[in-house]
């Protein structure tokens, strides 16, 4: 009963090719390429995998310590709160800007959605400098005798940070399926005898509940790989546990396998979200052309709290790290803490950045290629390997690249390479992703033109395939840059003895409670996190 | 669900003075229709007639500036009354079918009968009256847009609803399949015995489904009237090249007659005893002989082919004549083909039409051009 016609678009939707294109064979080199760097996207995992089933029968004991326990019900739990907080947060405000006649809607729109770009160790760092037992509120009640504040470290202060961090994860996929959902659908079910409430109940809010499901697991994969607000924050999650037991001990097989469990977590969690997104996807395909505008609620009595609840939200995630930032920026000039450390910070930060996106841009290319020109069972198995970076937390992968250096190639331990190198590994698929999109754009037709005229295949990939290409490339790099320049464990683990950059500078003073030096790094980075978030926004409005 | 269907003498629907405006725009502005029990009425009109707001004024999703609907006797809107829309027993087909995305094509045919006892009887019959049985367990995206199509409109059905309304149902449908779908919607609603108010811009989906047709333009409806009515008599110079091809031309009117270039016509319609003077009228291309003679027979004037159209079995021509005056008509199976350039005369048959008084201001030849419908010019 399944319309071939039906299945036939859906593919076409998946990006599968055209109708009237049978896939082509790719040319050996290419296909070359991308296997290799399909093996090489996959080697921290496999060799993370022979590491920790290696362990003699002694460190295997460790697995059933109650530490180990301890360790993975903490984050559990973690991950549950932060899976409930920011379902809790987003799909109201992602409602809020969407139906309703909410004031400055369109303003809240983007507001709501940037705290994504601030890494979690700058809000925990912010929220330590601000709440914590020496932050900036108690300075300023110290003359009233308030001489102690409640700790904001722990369970609480981790996630109170990963919700305000991740919730705009569950904003995005929330109200894009509000905006694709046909609003003809709910004036259906009316019509068939539901009141509003019934509506909402029977025919809206079980429309959504993939895509707020696939926000809220993107979220609390966020939360499982995080590593820079729990540490800062004093929370033994797995990230913080395996950063310890790394540091701590000479036997790293431990290390190895609390990775081992938190990747076993991340999959599972990884997994879900795949599959939940698709079912989304297959919900809000409905309508074509003729889709009216969703209609818009009247809040009424309640247009106003709602706006306090936006204010309150933007408050806590943006404005209170910016202020505290700012305040103790202030601090920092009058103390006279040195520049050189931030300019140092900031010219390591954009070496390691740089690297990281040349690399993951060269290696994305013969993906992005293969995958779009050529598409087989084998350039999916290909093109999924690479995505292995986006499930691992930083955390194991350098773990994973620190065992491979030391035990197979010692040259390369402690070296600027190796850290680029796992950059461009675990960032691959943003750039696959831009790549990909844009290949798909060109089209083969403008490089058989080119045959047509005389070039051989190479030259006419050089002289009018890349040409075209370059927009998406640079897109690609730079949204790697950013996220490479926030990045903190792989920089802690990787990073060559006296290399600093502004990530590991913000952790190694705001862990010691130099909130006045970790002021300046920090500042930058939340003005990199700007630079991330137009970029995503001007990405968004191009479509895609 | 208990029968309340209304007796057979009240109308399914019945509107009067509707108007709903929109800023300066006046998208309903004084609108009446009436829907007799179990008959389907076609609403035909240009995009941005106004004819999808009147669908959901009906259905109590859009509530009126002025005016009042009854829909099986009971007011729902207007003087007062507003009947929200889920106790109006309005069924609607949408045109991008709006199933519900995350039930089966079961659950969606069942969705408003929930209170109903009989739920699994009713929604079973209804699934065979789409031929659609086995596909009960399947998801909306399952299936094709045909498919989705009859869902959609056994899920408006279930509930037995006073009247189903079908928005340009077959809109979003390819042309082949639409030709199929509406003779087995037809079919469906005869079945259910349910009135019906299809609203299209497609003339031949309006001439062929309705057992009425309203012709809607600017917010109001300029005729209502069984669609041979509508072509044969249309009520106003709109309607007239609106439905077909028409070709209004000028002529002296008298005692039920009109005396055109071409020689006298016979008035017909409620106006015609009262049409005295000036006026212009309809003369469609079947009403015109071509003959192809170089000089034309005596006492008739020539006429240049401008262009050609192919329809099937006949052939449509513009011709032009020496005056500047320019007219389609239609060759049958019998005339050789004629090339653009070509010299013909034109014999008027025997043509019962109507007339419409011509202002000062009104210019005659005033054609529907078929060409706007993006045929090919041979």
């Amino acid at each position: 009963m399944l319309d071939a016609d039906a299945v036939q678009s859906r593919r076409l939707l998946a990006g599968f090719g055209r109708r009237d294109e049978p896939a082509r064979r790719a040319p050996w080199p290419l296909l070359a390429a991308g296997l290799a760097i399909a093996g090489l996207a996959l080697l921290p995992l496999v060799y993370l995998v022979v590491r920790a089933f290696g362990a003699d029968a002694a460190s295997l004991d460790l697995v059933v310590r109650p530490r180990t326990f301890t360790v993975a019900a903490s984050t559990v739990a973690l991950a549950l709160l932060v899976g409930l907080g920011t379902v809790g947060l987003g799909v109201p405000i992602a409602w809020l800007t969407t139906r309703t006649d909410l004031p400055a809607r369109r303003a809240w729109a983007v507001l709501t959605v940037v705290p994504l770009a601030i890494p979690s160790y700058v809000t925990g760092f912010a929220f330590l400098a601000a709440f914590g037992p020496r932050g900036a509120l108690q300075g300023l009640l110290a003359p009233f005798g308030v001489e102690r504040l409640p700790s904001i470290g722990g369970l609480f202060g981790a996630t109170l940070v990963l919700v305000l961090v991740t919730y705009p994860y569950v904003v995005l996929s929330t109200r894009s399926a509000i905006l694709r959902t046909d609003p003809s659908v709910e004036d259906a079910a009316r019509l068939l005898g539901d009141r509003r409430v019934a509506v909402f109940r029977r025919v809206t809010l079980p429309v959504l509940i993939p895509a707020i499901a696939a926000g809220a697991l993107l979220a609390v994969l966020y939360a499982l790989s995080d590593f820079g607000a729990v540490s800062l924050l004093q929370f033994d999650s797995f990230s913080r546990a395996i950063y310890v037991q790394y540091r701590a001990s000479f036997d790293r097989s431990l290390a190895a396998i609390l990775a081992l469990m938190l990747v076993g977590m991340t999959l599972a969690v990884t997994w879900g979200e795949a599959r939940l997104r698709r079912r989304a996807g297959s919900y809000v395909t409905g309508g074509r052309s003729t889709r009216r505008p969703p209609t818009i609620v009247p809040l009424g009595r309640w247009r106003w709290p709602a706006f306090g609840l936006c204010v309150a939200v933007v408050g806590l995630a943006l404005a209170v790290p910016a202020g505290t930032i700012a305040w103790w920026l202030l601090r920092a000039v009058g103390q006279g803490e040195p520049v050189r450390l931030v300019v140092d910070g900031t010219v390591n930060s954009f070496i390691a950045g740089g690297g990281a996106a040349l690399g993951a841009v060269a290696l994305a290319l013969p993906i992005g290629l293969l995958v779009a020109r050529f598409p087989s069972r084998l350039a999916s198995l290909v093109e999924g390997a690479t995505y292995t970076g986006f499930a691992l937390p930083g955390i194991v992968i350098a773990l994973s690249v620190v065992f491979l250096a030391t035990n197979v190639v010692p040259v390369l331990y402690q070296t600027l390479a190796l850290l680029v190198l796992a950059y461009a590994i675990r960032f691959l698929p943003q750039a696959v992703g831009a790549v990909r999109a844009a290949v798909v754009g060109v089209g083969p037709r403008v490089e058989e033109a080119g045959r047509s005229l005389g070039d051989g295949p190479v030259r006419a990939f050089v002289r009018l395939t890349l040409p075209l290409l370059r927009p998406a490339l640079v897109a690609g790099g730079a949204l790697v840059f950013l996220t490479t320049v926030k990045e903190l464990p792989m920089a802690l683990l990787l990073g060559p003895i006296g290399f600093e950059t502004l990530a590991t500078e913000i952790w190694d003073a705001a862990s010691e409670g130099f909130y006045a030096r970790a002021a300046g790094p920090a500042m930058l980075l939340l003005a990199l996190s700007a630079a991330t978030v137009a970029i995503l926004l001007r990405s968004d409005e191009t479509g895609r | 669900m208990t029968d309340r269907r209304p007796a057979p003498n009240v109308p399914a629907v019945r509107i009067t003075g509707l108007r709903r405006q929109y800023g300066q725009v006046h998208a309903v502005d004084g609108l009446d229709l009436e829907v007799r029990p179990g008959e389907m009425l076609t609403v035909l009109g240009p995009s941005g007639c106004g004819k999808t707001t009147v669908l959901r004024l009906i259905a109590g999703l859009e509530t009126p500036d002025a005016g009042t609907i009854e829909i099986g006797g009971r007011r729902v809107a207007g003087s007062g009354a507003s009947v929200p829309p889920e106790r109006r027993r309005v069924g609607m087909v949408f045109q991008d079918f709006a199933l519900f995305p995350h039930l089966s094509v079961r659950d969606n045919v069942g969705y408003g009968l929930r209170r109903d006892p009989d739920r699994e009887v009713r929604v079973r019959e209804l699934l065979d009256l789409i031929d659609l049985a086995d596909a009960a367990g399947h998801m909306p995206y399952q299936l094709s847009g045909g498919m989705q199509q009859r869902v959609a409109l056994a899920r408006a059905l279930a509930p037995r609803p006073d009247v189903v309304l079908l928005d340009e149902p077959f809109s979003n449908l390819d042309a082949a399949l639409r030709t199929q779908l509406r003779g087995e919607v037809r079919e469906i609603l005869r079945a259910a015995g349910t009135a019906s108010i299809f609203v299209t811009h497609d003339q031949d989906e309006a001439l062929t489904l309705g057992d009425r047709m309203a012709v809607m333009v600017r917010g109001r409806v300029e005729q209502c009237a069984p669609p041979e009515v509508v072509y044969g008599e249309p009520a106003t110079p709109f309607a007239a090249t609106f439905v077909g091809i028409a070709n209004l031309v000028p002529a002296e009117c008298h005692a039920s007659q009109a005396i055109t270039r071409f020689g006298a016509v016979r008035l017909v319609g409620p106006r015609a005893a009262r049409a005295e003077g000036r006026a212009l009228v309809v003369l469609r291309p079947e009403h015109l002989d071509v003959l192809e003679a170089p000089d034309g027979p005596a006492g008739l004037d020539a006429w240049q082919v401008l262009r050609r159209r192919f329809a099937g079995t006949e052939i449509l021509y513009e011709v032009v004549a020496a005056d500047g005056e320019r007219l389609w008509v239609e060759a049958g199976p019998g005339v050789r083909r004629l090339r653009v350039g070509d010299s013909v005369a034109l014999r008027l048959r025997d043509v019962e039409t109507v007339a419409f008084p011509s202002g000062p201001s009104t210019s005659a030849g005033a054609v529907s051009d078929p060409l706007i419908e993006g045929s090919t010019v041979a």
